[in-house]
Parts: C-alpha cells; sequence; structure tokens
C-alpha cells in the first residue's frame, strides 16, 4: 500500500496533480451550489418586500 | 422556461455519470498500467488528468463559440446564457490543465515551465477565457456585454487551431517543442483506457457543473418573471 502511494518516489508529482483537479472540481460545484442559495434568497425577499408592500396600498 | 426544470433534473444525473467514469478512469490507470512507460516512469500518470482537463479546456471554448454564435445569430438569451456558463468551467479546466502539466513538465523535463509552444499557446488560451469573463462582467448591459464577449469569443477562437498544430506541425523543423505530439495511436490500449473514460468523467462534470451555473444566470436574469416567482423553491 506504501509502494501504492510512493509511486517509485515521484509520489509527490502525482499526488499532489491529482489533488490540484480534485479541490478544483470539488470548489466549482460548491461554489456554484452557495451562489444558488444567495441568488434564491434574494429573490425570496424582494417578493416578500412586494408583498408587504401590495398589502399596505 | 422549459430549459429550466429539464436542467434540474439532468445534473444529478450528469454528476452520477461523472463519480462513476472519473473512479473508473482513473481506477484503470493506476491498476491497471505498467509502472514505466518507455523513458517515462510512475510520472507518467499525471495524464490521466492532464489529458481530461486539456481536451475538455480547448473543447469547452469551441462549445462557448458555438453558443455565442447561435446567440449572435439568432438572438436568442439562452445561448448567450449557455455562452458564459460554459465559460468558467472551461478557465477551470484551463487551469488543471497548466497546473498538472507543470508538475509533469518538472518530473519529465525538469522545468516547471518552458515557452515551448504548445505550452504557451496554452497560457494564451487562459488569457482569452479571462478576457472573455473580463469584459463580461465590465459592461452593466446584459445585450450589450452578450454581444461584445461573444464577438471577442469568435476573435479568441483562433487560438485552438495554433494549440493543436503547435505539436503536430507537419515540418518538425519548424517547430521543436518538449511538449510530444498527442499521438493516441501510440498510447499502450491500457493507458487509453484509463485516459478516454477519465476524459468522459470530466465531460459529464462539465456538463453538470455548466448546467448548474446556466440555471444560477436564469434566476439572475429573469428575477422579476412570474415564472420564477412561481417556482417551488421560491415559494417555500
Amino acid at each position: 500500500m506504501s509502494d501504492f502511494f510512493h509511486m517509485g518516489g515521484f509520489g509527490v508529482y502525482i499526488w499532489s496533480a491529482m489533488a490540484t483537479a480534485l479541490v478544483l472540481m470539488l470548489m466549482e460545484p460548491m461554489v456554484l451550489a452557495m451562489k444558488r442559495r444567495s441568488v434564491l434568497a434574494d429573490i425570496k425577499r424582494i417578493k416578500r418586500l412586494e408583498e408587504r408592500k401590495n398589502r399596505k396600498q | 422556461m422549459n430549459f429550466y426544470p429539464l436542467a434540474g433534473k439532468l445534473i444529478p444525473i450528469f454528476w452520477l455519470l461523472a463519480i462513476v467514469l472519473i473512479g473508473i478512469g482513473l481506477y484503470w490507470g493506476f491498476f491497471k498500467t505498467a509502472d514505466i512507460l518507455n523513458d517515462q516512469k510512475q510520472y507518467y500518470r499525471i495524464i490521466f488528468v492532464h489529458v481530461a482537463s486539456a481536451w475538455m479546456a480547448m473543447w469547452l471554448y469551441g462549445v462557448m463559440v458555438a453558443w455565442a454564435m447561435i446567440g449572435l445569430i439568432f438572438n436568442t438569451r439562452l445561448s448567450y446564457m449557455m455562452a458564459s456558463a460554459t465559460a468558467v468551467t472551461g478557465t477551470v479546466m484551463t487551469i488543471i490543465a497548466l497546473i498538472t502539466g507543470a508538475i509533469w513538465g518538472k518530473t519529465s523535463w525538469g522545468t516547471w515551465w518552458d515557452w515551448d509552444p504548445k505550452l504557451t499557446t496554452f497560457l494564451i488560451l487562459l488569457f482569452i477565457y479571462i478576457g472573455y469573463l473580463a469584459l463580461q462582467s465590465a459592461i452593466d448591459d446584459t445585450r450589450r456585454s452578450d454581444k461584445a464577449s461573444a464577438l471577442l469569443s469568435l476573435v479568441g477562437l483562433a487560438i485552438v487551431p495554433v494549440i493543436y498544430y503547435a505539436v503536430n506541425c507537419p515540418d518538425p523543423n519548424e517547430c521543436a517543442s518538449l511538449h510530444q505530439e498527442s499521438s493516441l495511436k501510440r498510447v499502450e490500449s491500457n493507458i487509453l483506457i484509463g485516459m478516454l473514460v477519465t476524459s468522459l468523467g470530466f465531460w459529464a462534470y462539465s456538463f453538470a457543473t455548466i448546467l448548474m451555473r446556466a440555471r444560477n444566470i436564469i434566476l439572475e436574469r429573469e428575477r422579476n418573471t412570474t415564472w420564477v416567482s412561481n417556482l417551488d423553491e421560491v415559494k417555500k
């Protein structure tokens, strides 16, 4: 098993390349999910404000 | 907007495909291949993420230009939204290709970077992607920013064949480069399987993230429409 991670002395290079791809490809969908939540929250807030305004009139 | 709910249904399917395909591709690449390949030692295994991301970076540029062209010709809003949704994933893929390429270069050529034609043109691709995104965010009016960035993407398309011919040029004396030719025919079959399956996984990943981003852009741009305020996720 440790041979596998060692990769004939190139483990640091191979695993850091894999980690770069993994980190970026996890970050992108996480950012997108956060963005979705904030956009939806904005839309809901504006909708509530408008409903309140309409009731007063 | 029929696209919005359809995209919502497709996203989990593409995520599943991406995880399964990248899993199989990397398993194959790490366990079914020889440790030493001609003059390359274990470090050649970086190929599985390097080639997959580099292919996607170039392919997505083409996809982005196609959407931009459709937008320019038919003036359809959704195609512009798809073009800008594609640009960010393309940028991420270009960054992955450049970083993994630098690491591979360090092990194989002994240097992180060289102003070799392939590497240089790929760096320019990154700058074009960034230019597209910067231009789009610099113009407040959506319709104008869509059109301007679509034109920029069209001009930038010239770099894609240059990247390809930077290593596959007809006369090797005219373009000496460190970067090896893209020679699918010469690649050993187990490595090829790992490479192709991982690339398919990256393709599914791109679909998933582009659809997620497209949905975000649609919500942002159409926030004042009745169909958005009638969405289940807004009513809750």
